[in-house]
């Protein structure tokens, strides 16, 4: 089995991306053996008023009675805009988001601002993930009105330092994943998962050795990024850097376990 | 087991997630997903690696020969383009193609060797590309010392149309920006000098190089889709998912090349991935750059 765990809905403004609904997502799990995806609204990122965006995925969803067992939605919270916390209760107990996507970089905070500290302490709370970015879309090509800056792996750490008992999610993993030893020994400790859809996730194999196999799990990036290179990262893993188990894991039980699936 | 025994086993999680019974794997009225076998799906492909380099590190070529094992590309067109921002002389070049020489000759089955020059000492460039033609080179690769477009290349780029190969350049990271990275020498290469020289050479082939490298590809699709004479390499470690879709648009299945800029998942993983018939993946992963090679004989299974 496979489970996606990176993808996304809604609207990029800045160039055409196709692929963008869950009607497309799900044909495109269909046609490529995924069993699930996670999902989070593009529009979310880009509205003022977050809260709009996710209720535009709960409605999205609810089009199709089939797709709730197969999509399982995340909502973008922007914890310094007024009526955060009244649209993550919204968001947990009545639309159905089993996770929170936060965008520090686009809505201009920083991840030891009191109130994203605030924000995952009440989604860990919740029982819930966090999930963090390190880049949307390559700032090289990127356009003109775009942020123009990433992160890396190490530039998480003060939120992660801050809630340690939180539930981590670090998707698009882009930038260098080298980490201090003290740094590396609190990751492995923490309750955190990296998606396989990044450029940096290089050589799988010793990721799964220095992080822990299971920290690790597939994701696309898409529609943005394409749909079969995050698989691939897996599937081309030899018999030595993992066996069946690790790699079922990787598919999807590392997910499934972190999302309490 | 049915929903109900699933709920009071207390797999549903404090938050309340419950899945469908689909996801658990209990027996469910939803036909189960298929999965497919991505690797078979890789394998079944031949493939040129038409962007491709050896470095001077104590792992290379080793580290590129492992990745391409692994992903079942065929054959690699490498090179050593000198540093961004060096110097640019000779012995630097010179230095750069006797590493491919040396990889050549330690993996003579799997690489095809490309030269670079710096046209800046004319002299000295032809030379060199005498000598990496007797070595059994093909090809030219260019990095950002010096425009496509500049009055330098033309001696160049006549014998190339002589010896009927093609020339892989550069591209800038970062037009869309307006403002290039900052990486980027004032003599990068960008689209519209590529359109320069295209008509100023029809009869030459230039491979633009890496559009998911870093540069603004739907730019570059757009400025070379009139000249038959620019292919598209779409190497490079930014797999956009509309990369390829746009390029088949807006250049065409006959001019784009598989490539992977040392990012070999992604170089493989995007053509995989993109809306195209099994001719078309063939295509651009070996039947196009094949048959460039083919105009000056140096086509992968010549006899």
């Amino acid at each position: 089995m496979w489970i996606d765990s990176n993808a996304y809905i809604g609207h990029w403004p800045f160039r055409q991306v196709r692929n963008s609904t869950c009607k497309d997502l799900v044909e495109r799990m269909d046609a490529n053996g995924i069993s699930a995806s996670v999902l989070t609204n593009f529009n979310g990122i880009f509205y003022k008023d977050t809260q709009a965006a996710n209720r535009e995925t709960y409605d999205e969803i609810k089009t199709n009675r089939k797709w709730k067992d197969r999509l399982i939605p995340f909502a973008v919270i922007n914890p310094v805009y007024s009526g955060w916390k009244e649209d993550l209760k919204e968001s947990t107990s009545k639309l159905g988001m089993k996770g929170v996507r936060i965008f520090p970089k686009y809505h201009r905070y920083s991840l030891d601002h009191p109130a994203c500290i605030e924000l995952v302490k009440r989604t860990r709370d919740f029982g819930l993930p966090i999930g963090l970015t390190l880049r949307m879309v390559d700032s090289r090509p990127s356009s003109w009105l775009d942020i123009s800056n990433e992160w890396r792996l190490s530039d998480i750490m003060p939120i992660v330092q801050a809630v340690p008992d939180a539930k981590f999610m670090v998707l698009n993993v882009s930038g260098s994943t080298q980490l201090e030893k003290d740094d590396l020994e609190l990751v492995k400790k923490t309750d955190l998962f990296l998606d396989t859809s990044g450029r940096n996730i290089i050589d799988l194999g010793e990721l799964l050795k220095t992080f822990g196999k299971d920290k690790f799990g597939f994701g696309t990036h898409s529609p943005i990024l394409d749909y079969k290179t995050g698989a691939l990262r897996i599937a081309s893993l030899r018999e030595d850097e993992a066996d069946a188990k690790t790699r079922e894991d990787l598919q999807s039980g590392n997910i499934k376990r972190f999302l309490g699936l | 087991m049915n929903r109900r025994k699933f709920f009071s086993t207390g797999a549903v999680s404090v938050s309340g997630i419950a899945l469908g019974v689909h996801m658990t794997g209990f027996t469910s009225k939803e036909k189960p997903v298929e999965e497919n076998d991505l690797m078979k799906e890789v394998m079944k492909y031949r493939k040129i690696d038409s962007h491709a380099h050896v470095y001077f590190t104590a792992d290379s070529p080793e580290t590129q020969i492992g990745f391409a094992d692994r992903l079942g590309i065929d054959k690699l067109v490498i090179s050593r383009p000198m540093a961004p921002g060096s110097k640019g002389i000779p012995e630097e070049f010179i230095a750069c193609n006797d590493l491919i020489i040396k990889s050549m000759a330690k993996y003579p089955d799997r690489f095809i060797g490309q030269p670079t020059v710096n046209p800046a000492f004319p002299k000295e460039a032809m030379e060199e590309i005498k000598r990496c033609m007797d070595h059994g080179m093909t090809g030219l690769k260019l990095y950002n010392h010096v425009k496509i477009s500049d009055p330098l290349f033309y001696p160049i780029i006549e014998k190339y149309i002589d010896m009927k190969m093609i020339i892989l350049m550069h591209m800038g990271i970062g037009k869309s920006r307006v403002i290039f990275d900052a990486r980027e020498p004032e003599n990068v290469s960008t689209p519209d000098d590529f359109v320069i020289a295209a008509e100023r050479y029809p009869e030459a082939m230039f491979q633009l190089a890496h559009l998911a490298g870093g540069g603004d590809w739907l730019d570059a699709c757009k400025a070379v889709r009139p000249y038959p004479n620019v292919f598209v390499d779409v190497s490079g470690s930014n797999n956009e998912a509309d990369i390829i879709p746009f390029a088949m648009e807006y250049v065409g299945e006959d001019r784009i090349f598989f490539g992977c800029d040392n990012s070999f998942f992604q170089g493989v993983g995007h053509v995989m991935a993109a809306d195209l018939t099994d001719t078309q993946r063939k295509k651009i992963f070996f039947d196009n750059y094949n048959n460039v090679l083919k105009k000056s004989g140096n086509h992968v299974d010549r006899q």
